[in-house]
């Protein structure tokens, strides 16, 4: 008897083990541990896409999902490593601007003729996600979403200041107009105006490029850097003027920032579309000084509005596709389950890539969604370049230097126009 | 007959030490010695990372170019007085090691290591670029500047509090056995757990430091972006961290010291600071010749620290040598040139390898 248990025991064990198909995945977005399957409960990025991951990992029959750490600082690093070293995971997030870098050395498989086969319909995404994953008319990836900045706004210390419309808050259409809304929130309220990380990841970086953007101006051109122009000098004095009058704090990073806006310490935050159901439920909760919340589109401060935006999107490494048909397969499925759960993604305030989806009363019925629906028409970025990592590296660290270490805004463009042009001529 | 048994049964000296030699000298060729070389072929290519594992024929021969790219530039002169701090320090140093051999208080090796430094000294910081010109890659040198400024900080820092620690807790009460393993401990966290706890240190919202500025009536320094005190914190927790070594070499040293010494001292009314000066550093010089250059080798390799507590930042003030032969190599591709700077790095602690053998060997003498 016991012989025989052991041996149906082995038998199963050995039977899943044939018919289940590992696929290891790569992402970013950080961990969350207790994400359940539950993709309509979970609660900020990391749960959200990792309660579809397990739903994929339970629902899909003969697939299990492995997911590999999620830590974001390194993670392109990992994945260049993992592939130079013959082992990407199975399939990964990336985001659009990294298309060029990995599609030009033949690193993405070519999806193209297989996903409809999977049962993802390329002709549901919106124009903008399709040109997202397409590389020389390839389809090299599965969008997931756009993303892009916002100002996150607490409406009370608006309130308060009088800066509130309509139930809307008032949202300044010049730079001089940014720091008259500072002034009377300083006045009002004794907190500061605006909060962001300006001394961690490139966010900062993001709201200069929004401002040089809107008036029509750009940081580099093809192989030409064009930093060190007067578009740059306005927009960053339109937010070094509020570190200067003290409405502002340059020296939080990430964490720091979120929490002065969560304990009601900044009355704007800015900051991605990723965080707009985490603030509101941390405004729903009644510890968070934070109560009542507006995700508001990026404010026109120039001629022409803009916001820096992105995509996330899910690839699969080229060799797996020309080595090992069958883990392809199972991964297509995976990325097929997380196609179908658009709508569930979203609820982390990302903007919707199926048509289908954007079109329906669940997505419109989303926290937050109809006070930022302009977002999606002004969303920018720079332009395609396999060097968009290490350009994102020296504007931060020369912005960062003028406003964490005082160097001359003359010398930073100087030595960002240099850096920016070596990379552009490697 | 009977000499054809006795080669059959035992081995030469020599053999056997071939066949007791031979896995460790297959691991080391394996995994040092063929890397090694493979790193210096590397930076003799225009190699990118990802491009090479696809396409093997990726890679072009350069030579000496990537050398060039990162160490050189465009118009380089040499002036005697183009950075007159290091090189009148350098200078000096070559006529004090002249001046301490003619008078017989240093030995031939030791004139002659600390010559050769004072003329590095001298020498290196008086290349610069014309007016016009430019440096090919104007972050190498203030990186490898910071490197310096970081193991010029942190090694006398270890040393000194280890020194000083080692000293206190040689004993044989239960008190100091535990204060031992205590201080030993942080040594054996990894550097993601050390970064971790003095980020939360740090910090000027919830750290412990801001608290205690604000119990005083300050206000809280933002220690990692401010530009004149970020080096200094992770200066702060690499002391923390990397005292457990130091500390045992030190107290084996101490534990080397005969007791005799110390009772002789002590009929002469030497005792406590006085004995310390007299008897125990004069006797600890190996130990601490020893401690100094581990940690020079052992601290010009800072990555994690720079990478996980500043970013390198604020404006590239902590930015070091091997943080930057990783983002070269990593987050552009570039191995190439990052082999080139790697190479770079191997001969300066090198340099400090072959001073410590040369050191070792003089007080033998």
């Amino acid at each position: 008897m016991k012989h025989a248990i052991l041996g149906a025991t082995a038998l199963t064990l050995l039977a899943t083990g044939a018919i289940a198909q590992e696929v290891t995945l790569g992402r970013f977005f950080g961990d969350c541990e207790n994400a359940g399957t539950d993709t309509k409960a979970s609660v900020g990025e990391a749960c959200i896409i990792q309660s579809i991951i397990n739903a994929a990992d339970a629902t899909l029959d003969g697939v299990s999902v492995n997911t590999l750490p999620t830590d974001w600082g390194n993670y392109y690093d990992q994945i260049k490593a993992a592939y130079a070293g013959g082992t990407p995971p199975d399939v990964h997030v990336m985001h659009r601007h990294r298309v060029p870098e990995f599609a030009s050395l033949g690193a993405l498989a070519d999806l193209t003729d297989d996903l409809d086969a999977a049962g993802i319909d390329p002709s549901d995404w919106e124009p903008a996600a399709l040109e997202a994953v397409t590389y020389n008319d390839r389809i090299v990836g599965v969008p997931m979403d756009f993303h892009a900045n916002l100002w996150h706004v607490n409406m009370d210390l608006m309130e308060a200041a009088g800066l509130v419309a309509d139930g809307a808050p008032v949202l300044p259409s010049s730079p001089e107009e940014l720091l008259e809304h500072a002034r009377a929130v300083k006045e009002a309220t004794g907190q500061d105006y605006l909060a962001a990380d300006f001394a961690q990841f490139p966010l900062g970086v993001r709201l200069v490029l929004a401002l040089v953007w809107q008036q029509g101006a750009n940081v580099f051109d093809g192989d030409t850097a064009t930093l060190d122009t007067a578009e740059a000098r306005n927009a960053i004095s339109a937010v070094t003027q509020l570190f200067e009058a003290e409405l502002a704090n340059p020296q939080l990073n990430y964490a720091d920032s979120q929490q002065a806006f969560l304990n009601g310490e900044a009355a704007i935050l800015v900051n991605g579309t990723w965080v707009v159901d985490l603030y509101a439920s941390e405004a729903a909760n009644a510890e968070t000084a934070l109560s009542t919340y507006y995700a508001a589109d990026f404010p026109t401060l120039f001629n022409e509005g803009a916001t820096w935006a992105d995509s996330h999107m899910w690839a699969i490494p080229a060799p797996l596709k020309a080595n090992d048909p069958e883990t392809y397969d199972a991964a297509l499925r995976v990325l097929a389950f997380i196609n179908d759960h658009n709508v569930d993604w979203a609820r982390t305030g990302h903007m919707a890539v199926r048509s289908s989806v954007l079109e329906s009363d669940e997505y419109a019925g989303l926290p937050h969604r109809d006070e930022y629906t302009g977002t999606a028409d002004i969303a920018r970025d720079t332009p395609p370049s396999a060097r968009y990592g290490a350009i994102q590296d020296v504007l931060n660290r020369e912005f960062q230097a003028i406003w964490l270490t005082g160097k001359p805004v003359d010398t930073a463009l100087l030595d960002a126009q240099v850096d920016v042009q070596d990379l552009l001529d490697r | 007959m009977p000499e054809h048994q006795g080669s059959r049964r035992a081995l030469s000296q020599r053999q056997a030490a071939l066949i007791l030699l031979l896995p460790f000298m297959a691991v080391y060729g394996l995994f040092l010695v063929y890397p090694f070389f493979k790193g210096v072929w590397i930076s003799l290519h225009d190699w990118n990372l990802m491009a090479v594992a696809f396409n093997p024929d990726a890679k072009t021969y350069v030579g000496l170019r990537n050398y060039e790219r990162v160490m050189w530039g465009r118009d380089i002169t040499w002036g005697a007085l183009a950075n007159p701090g290091f090189q009148i320090v350098g200078f000096l140093g070559m006529v004090a090691s002249y001046l301490l051999y003619r008078s017989g208080r240093a030995g031939r090796v030791t004139a002659l290591a600390m010559g050769i430094a004072a003329l590095l000294l001298f020498v290196l910081p008086g290349f610069h670029p014309d007016a016009g010109g430019r440096w090919f890659d104007r972050r190498f040198w203030p990186t490898v500047g910071n490197t310096i400024l970081f193991v010029g900080l942190a090694v006398p820092g270890v040393t000194v509090t280890a020194m000083l620690l080692a000293a206190a807790l040689d004993g044989e009460t239960r008190a100091k056995a535990v204060l031992r393993t205590l201080f030993f401990l942080s040594q054996v966290l990894s550097v993601t757990v050390v970064t971790l706890i003095w980020q939360i240190m740090f910090s000027p919202r919830q750290g412990l430091i801001a608290n205690l500025t604000e119990l005083f009536g300050g206000s809280p320094v933002v220690w990692l972006t401010a530009e004149g005190f970020a080096m200094a914190a992770i200066v702060i927790a690499t002391i923390w961290w990397s005292l457990g070594i130091a500390m045992i070499l030190f107290l084996a040293g101490l534990q080397d010291i005969s007791k005799d010494l110390y009772e002789a001292g002590a009929l002469d009314n030497a005792t406590g600071a006085k004995a310390f000066w007299h008897i125990t550093l004069p006797n600890l010089k190996r130990t601490i010749t020893v401690v100094v250059v581990l940690q020079i080798i052992l601290h010009f390799q800072v990555f994690g620290q720079s990478h996980l507590m500043t970013n390198g930042g604020p404006n590239d003030t902590t930015q070091v040598l091997v943080r930057y032969i990783y983002q070269t190599a990593f987050r552009d591709s570039e191995l190439g040139r990052a082999s080139a700077m790697a190479v770079f790095l191997f001969v300066i602690m090198g340099a400090f390898s072959i001073l410590q053998f040369v050191l070792g060997r003089e007080t033998e003498e």
